[in-house]
């Protein structure tokens, strides 16, 4: 006895001399008071770490230390030359009206003018309302590269879907972007949005996207999240939806790139007569961390959330799926179904997935369910005596378990291009280590 | 066309097949009958090529082919057909990319070009109607959701839609009412030809009422007892399986 272990710290906050530089520098631009107040909450609470239940399974470090590189030099950081080519072929690919985040920053010619009679776009400032309440938000709001509002008027119904396209080249230095986008639909309205996150170049590159939106009475919201980054890209990416009265969330995001990935999808329920659906399919290889947190609060009833999400985990891969659903005391008539299904292709690979229910009031409808497992051989079999070959017959198997959750996907236009990047993720899973 | 010599086949410490032989000619109709666990399904389920089963002697050649060399979907693709007493249900996969799938493998196989997409769907529509299917079905996920007639049916309309050389069903008359009884069995005398070769594996006389056996075996313990013409059924019918297992163990 006598000795004591040693716990060590991980180091948890960026040093906070060298982030009050870099703040102090992008407070010349507008919003200088909220960066400075949201950095001085990030220096207080630092980074979450993986004793924080969480974060349990997702350790930020490389994200830290990437993050750290980039400020050590931000000073003199120039902005790398942009990958127009991977920009235009994403446009092409999807008729939207499009809203371009180059490295984090707003690319107006890339970008569509998307303002009309209907859409108001302008840039976030000091009297704008936007969240900074938890460290990764706060941060995002002390380094923001750049952030806009978006406002749908009342009664008004937006067809051709708003694409927010997140695309980072990081070729010779380590880059950090910290893009926000503040979007609300007055009541009535309905909108369909598409967020795309891309990147490219061989450098490490950290980006953390924070969207929050808000829909008025009766409003309707469609959309898609697609996650195709590059494999040296770390992201974190949160989205809060806050639903008033009658209104109504669909939601699917895939996540298929990337090497660490976390996603927190956040619905607030502040109102009765909600709809809320969300869904999504993550696919792990190599040692790719994807990490999906979803959270709804039922803080009024009657209301309906459901979500399923899917993962397919081969390789080293790492997946997280963490479920939370709160009905706050009152809330009666809540109805939350959450499901989580697992396809594990590997014995190296690794899934933590966990849900959760809390429930404080006394009517509420609520289920939940959560598999992991293999390819289902006596399916193997059945299709082998129909005549396909056995790693055929995996590949069905396979892609009928992703179709499932992909044909949820409110924006019918963007199936087919989910479906052929599907595809070509699966033959990465049959050429490499899926064993 | 199918020959099964002293078949001996395990499933973990467990003897399933002792010694059976069996041979079935292009043209033929054969029932295998006999009771619960005399190794009906097994002899199926090995000759379509289930890995769960352990050869452990005898042989099976089809056509002179040693099927042991050929792996489940070339036996499909030579010709054999297994219609399950169980049909797997598969989500996501739909009924109509199964059927087309397996009947491009066969033909490729056979050197033939792809089915045509209208033909395919022409085809699909007739054979379902002799069969007193929707047409829907075509585009649910296979199985998916189907009650136990339906799941029968559809194998019969995949056996219809493939034409095998050789094809095995095993109780597909289980759990059946009468009118789908009469559309199976219907689908199976359509198939009858000089060229083709049936297995029916029954419990029951009852299907052998609607599709005329050449042959009736009764398994028991592994291997053959005995075999004889479409009356054995009935004398089964009449006297159940006792008398055979006493004959067998004499």
């Amino acid at each position: 006895m006598g000795s004591r272990s040693s716990q060590r710290m991980s180091v948890i906050s960026l040093q906070p001399d060298a982030l009050s530089r870099v703040v102090a520098s992008l407070s010349g631009e507008t919003p200088s008071e909220l960066r400075q107040r949201a950095m001085q909450q990030f220096i207080k609470r630092g980074f979450p770490t993986t004793r924080d239940e969480n974060w349990k399974y997702s350790d930020l470090s490389n994200i830290i230390d990437i993050s750290e590189r980039w400020l050590a030099q931000a000073d003199d950081a120039p902005l790398e030359a942009l990958d127009e080519t991977q920009i235009r072929e994403i446009q092409a690919s999807i008729d939207a009206t499009w809203l371009v985040f180059a490295n984090g920053h707003l690319h107006e010619e890339l970008s569509s003018a998307l303002t009309t009679a209907a859409i108001s776009v302008t840039t976030i400032d000091d009297a704008t309302d936007i969240s900074i309440d938890e460290p990764l938000a706060d941060l995002n709001a002390a380094l923001m590269t750049d952030g806009i509002v978006i406002r749908i008027g009342e009664n008004k119904r937006i067809e051709k879907p708003v694409g927010l396209l997140f695309v980072d080249r990081a070729a010779s230095r380590p880059l950090t972007s910290h893009a926000r986008v503040v979007v609300s639909l007055d009541s009535g309205s309905s909108a369909r949005f598409i967020e795309y996150h891309a990147s490219s170049g061989d450098a490490n590159h950290y980006s953390n996207v924070v969207i929050d939106v808000t829909l008025g009475n009766g409003a309707e919201l469609d959309y898609v999240r697609i996650q195709n980054r590059s494999r040296n890209h770390s992201q974190t990416q949160r989205l809060s939806v806050r639903l008033g009265k009658d209104s109504s969330i669909r939601h699917f995001g895939i996540d298929l790139g990337g090497v660490f990935t976390r996603n927190d999808l956040n619905i607030d329920i502040v109102a009765a007569g909600v709809s809320a659906e969300f869904n999504g399919l993550y696919i792990g290889s190599d040692k790719q961390h994807i990490d999906n947190h979803t959270r709804v609060d039922h803080r009024v009833g009657p209301a309906t959330s459901v979500q399923e999400y899917r993962g397919i985990i081969s390789g080293r891969s790492r997946c997280v799926w963490n479920g939370k659903a709160i009905v706050h005391k009152g809330a009666d008539g809540s109805d939350a179904t959450q499901a989580n299904h697992n396809l594990l292709l590997s014995k190296h690979s690794e899934i933590n997935a966990k849900p959760e229910l809390e429930i404080y009031a006394d009517e509420v409808k609520c289920a939940h369910g959560t598999t992991v497992g293999q390819l289902n051989d006596n399916a193997l079999f059945y299709l082998q005596t129909r005549g396909l070959d056995r790693q055929e017959a995996k590949r069905v198997l396979t892609r009928a378990f992703a179709t499932t959750v992909v044909e949820k996907s409110p924006i019918v236009e963007l199936r087919q291009l989910i479906a052929s990047q599907l595809e070509a993720r699966l033959d990465e899973l049959d050429d490499g280590d899926s064993a | 066309m199918l020959d099964i010599t002293n078949l001996e086949v395990r499933t973990g410490d467990t003897d399933i097949l002792r010694g059976l032989s069996l041979s079935v000619k292009a043209g033929e109709v054969h029932a295998i009958m006999g009771p619960n666990g005399s190794g009906k399904s097994t002899l199926a389920q090995v000759i379509a090529g289930h890995d769960a089963y352990e050869v452990t002697g005898g042989s099976i050649t089809f056509n002179g082919n040693d099927l042991f060399d050929l792996e489940p979907e070339e036996r499909a693709r030579e010709g054999i057909f297994l219609g399950f007493q169980y049909p797997v249900e598969i989500p996501g996969v739909n009924n109509a990319y199964l059927l087309k799938a397996a009947m491009n493998a066969r033909r490729k196989h056979q050197g033939l070009p792809e089915i045509d997409a209208f033909e395919f769907l022409k085809l699909a529509r007739e054979k379902m109607a002799t069969l007193g299917m929707d047409p829907k079905f075509l585009n649910r996920g296979v199985n998916e959701g189907f009650s136990g007639g339906e799941k029968k049916r559809n194998e019969i309309l995949q056996m219809a839609m493939l034409e095998p050389r050789l094809a095995i069903l095993d109780e597909t008359d289980s759990g059946l009412d009468i009118d789908a009884m009469k559309a199976v069995a219907g689908g199976i005398n359509a198939l009858r030809s000089p060229d083709r070769a049936i297995i029916l594996i029954t419990h029951y006389q009852r299907l052998l009422e609607y599709v005329e056996p050449d042959f009736v075996h009764v398994l028991s313990e592994g291997r053959i007892a005995h075999s004889g013409d479409k009356s054995l059924a009935l004398k089964l019918e009449e006297q159940g399986y006792e008398w055979v297992r006493e004959a067998a163990s004499a």
